[in-house]
C-alpha cells in the first residue's frame, strides 16, 4: 500500500524510518494473507484450474488493488505450494503453453482450515479496530475447537474433518435459532 | 518498435533472474525452463492487456517487467524455503551437526595419531598444544558459515541426494506406514530403528573381549613393564569395558521394541561414563605412569619408555578432550534416553 504514494512532500512518509518500519509492517502482514488468497482464488476456480496471471488479476480485482504482490514473486510461492502437495499443476500442450494450477484433495481441507482459522480470527481483532466482521454463519460452520470452515449444506456433516469434534450440538442450535 | 526489440527486454529480463536464482534450482533445467516460461508468458500477457490496443508494445512491456518485481525479489522468494532456526534453517541442522561431529572427530583421531607419532619418532616437531583446539574452533567456524550461506539460498538437505536417494526414502516411507511403525511429526521420515540388534551383540562380544584382554594382560612379561599404579588402572578399564560390552549386548538382545529397556541401558552408559571420569583424571595428573611399549628388533626385546616430560602438556590437554567427550556423551545418552520417548506414541 505504501508503496503506491510517489510523493512524499513534508508527511510522515517523507522519514527513512518510519517509511521503512512501515513498509517491513505491511510486508510482514500481507506474507501470509497473499499466500490464502491466493489458494482461495484457486479453491475458487474448482476442476477448471487458473493460471498465474489470471491469479493476479482476480486478487486485484477482489482486494480493490488493496492486496498486491510483486507479479514475480507469485510463481515462488505456487512453487512452494506445489511442493507441499496443496496445489497441482499442469502445462498447456497447446497454444500459450501457460501453466494451470489445481487444488489438491489435502489442499483443499488445509485451505479450509486455515481459512475458517482466518476468518474466526479477523472476527476476533475486529473490536480492536473498531471495524465489524460478520462471517457467513448461514452458510457456514466454524468448528468451536479448531476452527475449521465446514460448508452447512453437506448432509453428512456429523464431525469436524480437521479436529474430529463432533459438531451435531452447533448444528442443532442453529436449526433451532432458524 | 519492432518485435525484436521487446523479445530482447524481455529476455533481458530473464537472464538476470536466471542469474540470482539459487544454485539448486538452476541445477534443474526442466524447472529452470518452466520458471523462466511462466515469467515469459507473465510479461507478454500483462504487456499486451497493458497496451490497451491488444498487441504489446515496448512501453507496456516496460511497465509489465517493472511490476514483476526485481530479479532479487524474485529469486529472494524461491530462497525462501527452510524453517529459520537460528540463522541455519531446522532441515539443514541434522546436516550440520553431522558434519560438525565427523571433522571434528578426525581432527581430534588426527591430533592424537600425530601426538604419539611425536612421542614414538622424537623428532616430530609439531606442536600439538594448542592446535587441537585452534582446528576445532576453525572447523566449527567454516562448517557453521558455509551452512548459514546454504540456508540463505534455501537449500534443503533433498538438494543434496540423488532421484535415486528421495525415492527409496519414500518407500522407507511407506513401509513404516504400512507396519505403523513411529513416523516424526517434524520431518514426516520413520524414526530410526533406535538399535541395529546383530551390530550391537557383535560389537558387545568384541568390546568384552577387549575389556577381558586389559583385564588379565595374557602377555608373558608385559606387567613388568607397567608401571604398578598404571596397571590397576588397566585392569579397572578392563572391567569398565567388559560392562560397556555387556551393556551393548542386552541392547541388542532388548532390541527396538523394549523401549524402557533401551532407557535404562542408557542411564547404566551414563554411570559408566561417570565413572570414567575420575580414572581419565589420575591419568590426566600422572602422564609419568604412562608407559609406552616399544619393541627392538636388534636386541630382540620389548623395552619401555615414559613420556618425555615436554609432552606432558600436550598429553594432558588430549586426556582434557577425551574427558570432555565423556561428559558429553554421557549428556547425551541422558538426552537420548529422553528422546526415546517419542517412540512409545503411536502414530
Amino acid at each position: 500500500m505504501i508503496k503506491r504514494v510517489k510523493d512524499y512532500g513534508n508527511a510522515l512518509l517523507a522519514s527513512k524510518e518510519f517509511r521503512n518500519f512501515v513498509e517491513k509492517f505491511e510486508s510482514e502482514i500481507n506474507r501470509g494473507i497473499s499466500k490464502l488468497c491466493i489458494l482461495s482464488i484457486i479453491a475458487q476456480s474448482n476442476s477448471a484450474g487458473i493460471h498465474g496471471y489470471q491469479i493476479l488479476k482476480i486478487l486485484e480485482e477482489k482486494t480493490d488493488e488493496i492486496l498486491i504482490i510483486e507479479e514475480g514473486t507469485l510463481y515462488p510461492i505456487l512453487r512452494k505450494l506445489k511442493d507441499d502437495g496443496i496445489i497441482t499443476s499442469k502445462k498447456e500442450k497447446i497454444g500459450r503453453k501457460r501453466t494451470f494450477y489445481f487444488m489438491t484433495e489435502a489442499g483443499n481441507k488445509i485451505y479450509n482450515y486455515i481459512s475458517g482459522y482466518f476468518s474466526k480470527l479477523t472476527e476476533a481483532i475486529s473490536s480492536l479496530f473498531d471495524v465489524q466482521v460478520s462471517l457467513r454463519q448461514d452458510r457456514y460452520i466454524f468448528c468451536p475447537m479448531c476452527a475449521n470452515k465446514l460448508d452447512r449444506r453437506d448432509k453428512e456433516l456429523r464431525f469436524c474433518d480437521v479436529c474430529g469434534h463432533n459438531i451435531e450440538k452447533e448444528l442443532k442450535e442453529r436449526s433451532e435459532m432458524k | 518498435m519492432s518485435e525484436k526489440n521487446m523479445e530482447k527486454l524481455v529476455k533481458e529480463f530473464l537472464k538476470q533472474v536466471k542469474e540470482k536464482l539459487p544454485e539448486w534450482l538452476k541445477d534443474n533445467k526442466k524447472e529452470l525452463r518452466d520458471i523462466l516460461d511462466e515469467l515469459r508468458e507473465h510479461i507478454w500477457a500483462k504487456a499486451e492487456e497493458l497496451s490497451g490496443i491488444g498487441q504489446p508494445t515496448e512501453d507496456s512491456i516496460r511497465i509489465a517487467i517493472a511490476h514483476m518485481g526485481t530479479p532479487q525479489s524474485i529469486a529472494k522468494e524461491y530462497k525462501r524455503r527452510g524453517t529459520p532456526k537460528i540463522y541455519i534453517t531446522e532441515e539443514l541442522f541434522p546436516l550440520y551437526r553431522k558434519w560438525l561431529i565427523a571433522v571434528i572427530t578426525i581432527i581430534i583421531i588426527l591430533n592424537i595419531f600425530s601426538f604419539i607419532m611425536e612421542i614414538i619418532l622424537g623428532d616430530w616437531n609439531w606442536s600439538i598444544d594448542l592446535d587441537i583446539f585452534i582446528n576445532i574452533l576453525l572447523a566449527f567456524v567454516i562448517i557453521t558459515v558455509i551452512f548459514v550461506a546454504l540456508s540463505m539460498e534455501g537449500y534443503l538437505p533433498e538438494d543434496f541426494k540423488s532421484k535415486k536417494e528421495i525415492q527409496k526414502e519414500k518407500r522407507e516411507l511407506e513401509i513404516a506406514k504400512e507396519r505403523g511403525l513411529p513416523i516424526s511429526p517434524k520431518t514426516g521420515k520413520p524414526f530410526k530403528p533406535i538399535v541395529k540388534p546383530a551390530e550391537k551383540i557383535v560389537g558387545g562380544v568384541i568390546t568384552i573381549v577387549f575389556g577381558i584382554i586389559l583385564l588379565t594382560l595374557p602377555f608373558p612379561g608385559i606387567e613388568d613393564l607397567i608401571n604398578p599404579a598404571f596397571l590397576l588402572i588397566i585392569r579397572v578399564m578392563g572391567v569398565y569395558i567388559v560392562v560397556d560390552g555387556g551393556i551393548d549386548v542386552i541392547r541388542g538382545i532388548l532390541g527396538n521394541q523394549v523401549i524402557i529397556g533401551q532407557q535404562i541401558t542408557l542411564v547404566l552408559k551414563v554411570g559408566l561414563a561417570i565413572a570414567w571420569i575420575p580414572l581419565l583424571i589420575i591419568i590426566l595428573n600422572s602422564p609419568e605412569i604412562i608407559p609406552i611399549i616399544s619393541y627392538n628388533g636388534n636386541s630382540n626385546i620389548w623395552y619401555s619408555i615414559q613420556i618425555p616430560i615436554e609432552y606432558h602438556e600436550a598429553f594432558r590437554n588430549i586426556i582434557a578432550v577425551i574427558i570432555a567427550i565423556t561428559v558429553i556423551s554421557a549428556i547425551y545418552n541422558v538426552y537420548k534416553a529422553g528422546t526415546l520417548e517419542k517412540y512409545k506414541t503411536k502414530y
